[in-house]
C-alpha cells in the first residue's frame, strides 16, 4: 500500500477516534479501475476504505454545504484544485472554515479514463499505479509502463495548483513540483478568438446544440451553490427547455456569467460533461477577459481576497436595488 | 433471406437508403460517436459499440413542441402540432438500446396512446447491429439481451464480418427498406453463414468472462416494501451529485415534465422536455416535497428501475445493461451497484 | 400499432377548449368554477372522484379533482383554491374566459358497487369536500341506492367552509340525510359545533356499519383515520384520496408514483388497507 494511503487511512481513523472531527470526506475504490468515488465516514473502524490514487478527481468541498449542516466538525481530503473551489465557497459563505479539518494532498496529476480506454489498454484491467512519471496498468496477464504525461486529463496537464493552497495538516512529505506552461493557460481560449465572430459563433452554437440539459456541470462546479438556482425558478422565466431558438446557448452563457470572478479552473465542468461539450473554456474566455478589465485575480487562491466582480457592498451605487442607490 | 453487402459499397448503401428515408447512423464527431442525419462525407463509425447518447431521442425527444396556443381576449385557440412527418431509417443500433424501445412502448403505447411517441415510432426502420466484442461495462446479457442476436421485434438486423455485413429483415418495414436496396444487396453465402455462426459461438464465450457476467437482477428478492426501507440507499446516496446524467444518458429513462413557453403575450407553445427524478423539484408541489433528500429520489431511482417497472410490467426489468450511467456518472453511483448491494450477483 | 378506426387520433395532452360559466367565491382562496364547452354541454363524462387537467397557457396545467356530480348533465364544476401560479391566474379570469381542460384521470369511488345500499360516512376538511361532493351529489341524485348518510365537514374558520349552498341547505334537506360542521377555533357569529374534525367524529359516536370517505388535508386525514379505527371500524371499510404533483396525468411521466402505484391511474381513490402496502413515501 503506498504512504499517502496510508497517512490518509491513519489520520481518519485518529480523528474519528479523538473527535477531533464527526465525519470524514475522502474517497474510496468501486469494481473498476477508475472507479474512485468519494465516501462519508464516521466510524473509525471504516477508515481502512479510504484510499489516494490516480483516479480521485472529484472535489468533496461542496459536500460540506450539506453536511455541516449536519455534523460540527467535518475533515475533508483536498488536492490542490480542491482546495481553491473550498476557498471560492468560503467567500461565497456558503460554508464555515471554522468547523472544516482540511487534510491537504499534494496531486502529481489525475488519470482520464476515456484515454485508457481510447488505447484499449482498459481491456481487463485490474489495477493502475502510479510511479513518478510512469503508469503501471496491471492486468491478469502483463504489466505496462507509459509516460503519465500521455493519459492526465488535459486539465491536469496545464495544472498550476498541485498543492493545497490551504490545509491544517499535510498528507505528503513533499510538495509537487510541476513546469507550469504560463502560455498553455489560455492557448484555448486564443485558438477561440482567432477566430472571425462568425465561426466562434457557430463552434459554440453547434457546441451548445449537443446540451441535454442535465445540469452536471452546474451541480459539480464549487461556485455554483445557490440555495435556489435560477434556472429551478420558473417564475424567473429565464431558459426553459423549449427547442426554441436559443434556450440552450442561454443555459451557459447565464450560468458562464454568474461565476464569472470566481471560478476557479478546475475544469470539472467539462469532465463531467455527457455531452463532452468543452464548458471551461468559456469560462476561461471570462477569467482572460476580467483579468484584462480588473487585473489579475484568481479565485480560490485567498479566502480573503474579494472577487473584483459579483462582490457589492451597502452603499454600491446601483440603480436597480431598493436599498442601493448611493453615489450615482 | 439473408442479405450481405461490403463494407467498400457503404457510401452507395447509405446513398440508396436516403433516396427514401431520413438515415440516422453513428458519425463520429470531436472524438465522440453519436447518431446524426447522414451526409456525404460523414465520418461514420460502425465499430465504437455505444453512442454517446442513446437514440431514445429519436421516439422520445429531448424537447418536443406539441401544442401551439393563443389568446385573444377571453378566447383561446389551441393548435396541435403534429409530430414526425417523414419515414427515417436509424441505422447501427446495438441490442441494448434496440430492446430499450420495447420498453418505452409499454409505457408509451399503453392507453391513452402516446400518439407523438406512436407516431415516431411508426415512421421509423431500426436496423441493429450486433456485437461481438462486448465491453468491460457491457452487462446486457443480466437483462435476457444478447449481443450476438438481435430481439425479434427490430426490423433489419446486420452482423459485421470485417469485410462486408451481413443484413437480415426481420418485420414487414424490414422488407420495405429492403427491397428497396435489392440492386445492391447480395444474397449471402453459405460460408458467410458459417462464419456468422462461429463469431456468434465466440461471442457468448466472451460475454462469460465480462467483469459483470455474473450480475443478475433476479437473484433481487423481497418484498417491496422490505427493499423501499432497506438501509443501502443512505450509503448509496450520499455522494450523489443530483444532476440528471443519468437519466439523460440511459435509454429507458421516460419522466418528463410539461411546460409553456411564452412567445410574447398572447402566442406561445407547450412543450414536453426530457425531466428528472434526480432533480431536487421533480416532486415539489405548493404544499411541499414528498422526496425532500436526494436518499429519497435515489431509491426512487431504482427501485423503479429494479422493482417497480417489472411489477407493472410482466417482470421486466427497466434496464438494459448498457453501462451508459457506469461511465457518466461522476460520482460513480450507477445500477450496476444498486443490483450487486441489493443481493443481485 | 395503427388501428382502422376512422376516429382522428388525438394526442392525449391536447385539451379541449371550454368557457367559464360561472365562478362562485366560496371563501377568500377558494372559488368554483363552472364550464362547459363554448356550444354547451360538459367536455366528457366523469365518475365522482375523477380529476381533470385544468390547462391555462402559459402558466401551464394542473390536476384538480372535478367537484360536480356526474349526473349533473350540462356543466362541469372545480373547486380550486389559489396557492400557486397557476391557481392565482385561474382566479384572476373572468365569466367568459376559456380555458383548457383534459380528463377524466383517474379511479373513482366505487359508487356503482362497494357502496351501493350502504350508510355512508363522509368526512371532509376545507377544500377536501371538493372531489367528496362529486360523490354525495351523486348519492343525492340516486338516493333510493344509498342507505343513511352522514357528512361531517369542518374548516379552520366559518368563512373557509365551501359549498354553502350545499352544506347549509340542500344536503340537510334530503331524505335520511345529515350534516354535521364544524369549525377549528371559536368564531364570532358561529354558533355550530367547535372542533377539529377527527375529535367531532368521537364525540358523534357513530356506528360503525358504515363505508367512510375521508378528503382534505393530510394531517386531518391521518387523525381522523385513526379516530375511526379507534372506534371500530376496518381500513377496508375507509376511502380516502392521494395528492401529488402531476403532469401528465395518464400515467407516462413518472412523476406521481407511490412505490408501483400512479396517484394518476391507480389513484386518486384508495381504500386505506391499499395504502398500507404503498411504500412509506407519502
Amino acid at each position: 500500500m503506498d504512504k499517502i494511503t496510508q497517512k490518509i487511512r491513519e489520520t481518519a481513523k485518529l480523528a474519528l477516534e479523538n473527535g477531533e472531527v464527526e465525519k470524514i470526506i475522502g474517497w474510496t475504490k468501486g469494481d473498476t479501475f477508475d472507479d474512485s468515488h468519494p465516501v462519508f465516514i464516521t466510524d473509525e473502524d471504516k477508515a481502512d476504505s479510504l484510499i489516494w490514487d490516480s483516479f480521485c478527481v472529484n472535489n468533496v468541498s461542496k459536500y460540506l454545504i450539506k453536511e455541516l449542516k449536519q455534523s460540527n466538525k467535518v475533515g475533508v481530503f483536498l488536492k490542490g484544485c480542491d482546495s481553491l473551489g473550498f476557498n471560492q465557497l468560503i467567500v461565497d459563505n456558503r460554508i464555515d472554515r471554522t468547523k472544516v479539518v482540511v487534510y491537504g494532498i499534494s496531486c502529481p496529476g489525475m488519470i482520464d479514463p476515456e484515454k485508457v480506454k481510447n488505447e484499449g489498454l482498459n481491456k481487463g484491467l485490474k489495477s493502475v499505479k502510479r510511479s513518478g512519471d510512469e503508469i503501471i496498468f496491471i492486468t491478469s496477464e502483463v504489466e505496462k509502463k507509459l509516460s503519465s504525461k500521455d493519459f492526465e486529463f488535459d486539465k491536469c496537464l496545464k495544472c498550476r495548483h498541485p498543492n493545497p493552497v490551504v490545509y491544517d495538516q499535510l498528507m505528503t512529505d513533499a510538495l509537487e513540483e510541476r513546469e507550469v506552461d504560463l502560455e498553455a493557460r489560455f492557448k484555448d481560449v486564443e485558438d477561440l478568438e482567432a477566430l472571425s465572430n462568425d465561426e466562434r459563433s457557430a463552434y459554440w452554437k453547434n457546441q451548445f446544440s449537443k446540451c441535454i440539459r442535465c445540469n452536471a456541470c452546474r451541480n459539480i462546479c464549487p461556485a455554483c451553490s445557490c440555495v435556489k438556482c435560477i434556472f429551478d425558478n420558473t417564475k424567473a422565466e429565464v431558459s426553459g427547455k423549449a427547442k426554441a431558438d436559443t434556450e440552450e446557448q442561454f443555459y451557459h452563457i447565464i450560468r458562464a456569467y454568474h461565476v464569472a470572478g470566481r471560478c476557479v479552473e478546475c475544469g470539472e465542468c467539462s469532465r463531467v460533461c455527457p455531452a463532452g461539450i468543452p464548458l471551461h473554456k468559456l469560462n476561461s474566455k471570462i477569467i482572460k477577459d476580467l483579468n484584462g478589465l480588473y487585473g489579475e485575480h484568481e479565485a480560490g487562491l485567498d479566502s480573503s481576497v474579494e472577487a473584483p466582480i459579483g462582490m457589492f457592498k451597502l452603499d454600491d451605487c446601483d440603480s436597480f436595488s431598493k436599498q442601493g442607490g448611493g453615489k450615482k | 433471406m439473408m442479405k450481405k453487402i461490403s463494407k467498400s459499397q457503404f457510401s452507395q448503401l447509405f446513398s440508396n437508403i436516403d433516396k427514401s428515408y431520413q438515415l440516422f447512423l453513428p458519425v463520429e464527431l470531436d472524438g465522440k460517436v453519436n447518431f446524426d442525419l447522414w451526409q456525404e462525407g460523414d465520418k461514420v463509425n460502425i465499430e465504437k459499440l455505444k453512442t454517446n447518447i442513446s437514440p431514445k431521442s429519436f421516439i422520445f425527444p429531448q424537447s418536443e413542441t406539441y401544442m401551439k396556443f393563443k389568446r385573444d381576449g377571453k378566447k383561446l385557440k389551441i393548435d396541435n402540432v403534429s409530430g414526425k412527418k417523414e419515414d427515417y431509417v436509424i441505422f447501427g443500433v446495438r441490442h441494448c438500446d434496440a430492446s430499450s424501445f420495447k420498453l418505452l412502448d409499454n409505457v408509451f403505447l399503453e392507453e391513452p396512446v402516446d400518439r407523438l411517441y406512436e407516431q415516431r415510432r411508426e415512421k421509423g426502420t431500426i436496423v441493429t447491429m450486433a456485437c461481438f466484442e462486448p465491453e468491460e461495462n457491457c452487462f446486457c446479457t443480466s437483462f435476457g439481451i444478447k449481443p450476438q442476436t438481435a430481439p425479434i421485434e427490430v426490423d433489419v438486423t446486420t452482423w459485421d464480418l470485417g469485410e462486408s455485413i451481413l443484413w437480415q429483415s426481420q418485420t414487414q418495414k424490414g422488407e420495405a427498406l429492403t427491397e428497396k436496396l435489392n440492386d445492391i444487396l447480395e444474397d449471402a453465402a453459405n460460408q458467410d453463414k458459417a462464419e456468422l455462426n462461429s463469431l456468434q459461438e465466440s461471442t457468448k464465450g466472451k460475454v462469460k468472462e465480462l467483469p459483470l457476467a455474473k450480475l443478475d437482477p433476479t437473484k433481487i428478492t423481497g418484498e417491496l416494501k422490505d427493499l423501499f426501507d432497506s438501509e443501502i440507499w443512505q450509503e448509496l446516496s450520499e455522494r450523489c451529485l443530483g444532476c440528471g446524467s443519468c437519466t439523460f444518458v440511459c435509454p429507458t429513462c421516460h419522466c418528463y415534465d410539461v411546460s409553456d413557453f411564452k412567445g410574447d403575450a398572447q402566442t406561445g407553445e407547450r412543450f414536453r422536455c426530457w425531466d428528472s427524478c434526480m432533480f431536487s423539484d421533480f416532486t415539489l408541489m405548493a404544499h411541499g416535497n414528498i422526496r425532500k433528500t436526494q436518499k429519497e429520489r435515489v431509491r426512487q431511482r431504482f427501485m423503479h428501475k429494479l422493482v417497480y417497472y417489472p411489477n407493472n410490467h410482466e417482470g421486466v426489468y427497466a434496464c438494459v445493461g448498457c453501462g451508459r450511467c457506469v461511465e457518466k456518472c461522476p460520482v460513480h453511483l450507477d445500477i450496476v451497484k444498486v443490483i450487486k448491494k441489493l443481493g443481485g450477483e | 400499432m395503427s388501428c382502422n378506426c376512422n376516429e382522428e387520433h388525438v394526442n392525449p395532452l391536447i385539451p379541449e377548449i371550454v368557457v367559464i360559466k360561472k365562478m362562485r367565491v366560496d371563501t377568500q382562496d377558494v372559488t368554483t368554477f363552472r364550464v362547459t364547452k363554448p356550444g354547451g354541454g360538459k367536455p366528457f363524462e366523469h365518475m365522482p372522484g375523477q380529476c381533470a387537467m385544468i390547462s391555462v397557457p402559459p402558466l401551464g396545467e394542473a390536476i384538480f379533482s372535478i367537484t360536480s356530480s356526474p349526473t349533473e348533465k350540462n356543466f362541469m364544476e372545480f373547486s380550486v383554491k389559489r396557492c400557486g401560479e397557476v391557481t392565482e391566474y385561474l382566479h384572476s379570469l373572468e365569466v367568459g374566459s376559456e380555458i383548457g381542460v383534459r380528463g377524466p384521470y383517474g379511479n373513482n369511488f366505487p359508487v356503482d358497487d362497494v357502496l351501493k345500499g350502504k350508510d355512508l360516512l363522509f368526512i371532509g376538511g376545507g377544500i377536501g369536500l371538493a372531489p367528496i361532493r362529486s360523490v354525495i351529489n351523486y348519492v343525492m341524485d340516486n338516493r333510493e341506492d344509498y342507505g343513511k348518510v352522514d357528512i361531517l365537514y369542518g374548516s379552520r374558520t366559518p368563512g373557509d367552509l365551501v359549498q354553502s349552498e350545499d352544506i347549509f341547505e340542500n344536503w340537510p334537506s334530503r331524505p335520511n340525510t345529515k350534516v354535521h360542521l364544524t369549525v377549528d377555533h371559536e368564531t364570532e357569529g358561529w354558533d355550530g359545533h367547535v372542533g377539529f374534525v377527527p375529535n367531532y367524529i368521537k364525540e358523534i359516536e357513530f356506528s360503525t356499519d358504515k363505508v367512510a370517505l375521508i378528503c382534505g388535508p393530510p394531517i386531518m386525514i391521518k387523525y381522523s383515520l385513526q379516530t375511526l379505527l379507534e372506534i371500530g371500524f376496518k381500513k377496508e371499510q375507509i376511502y380516502t384520496t392521494l395528492e401529488l404533483k402531476m403532469k401528465c396525468g395518464i400515467g407516462k411521466c413518472g412523476r406521481c408514483n407511490i412505490g408501483d402505484k400512479y396517484v394518476c391511474k391507480d389513484g386518486p381513490v384508495f381504500r386505506c388497507d391499499e395504502i398500507d402496502e404503498l411504500p412509506d413515501e407519502y
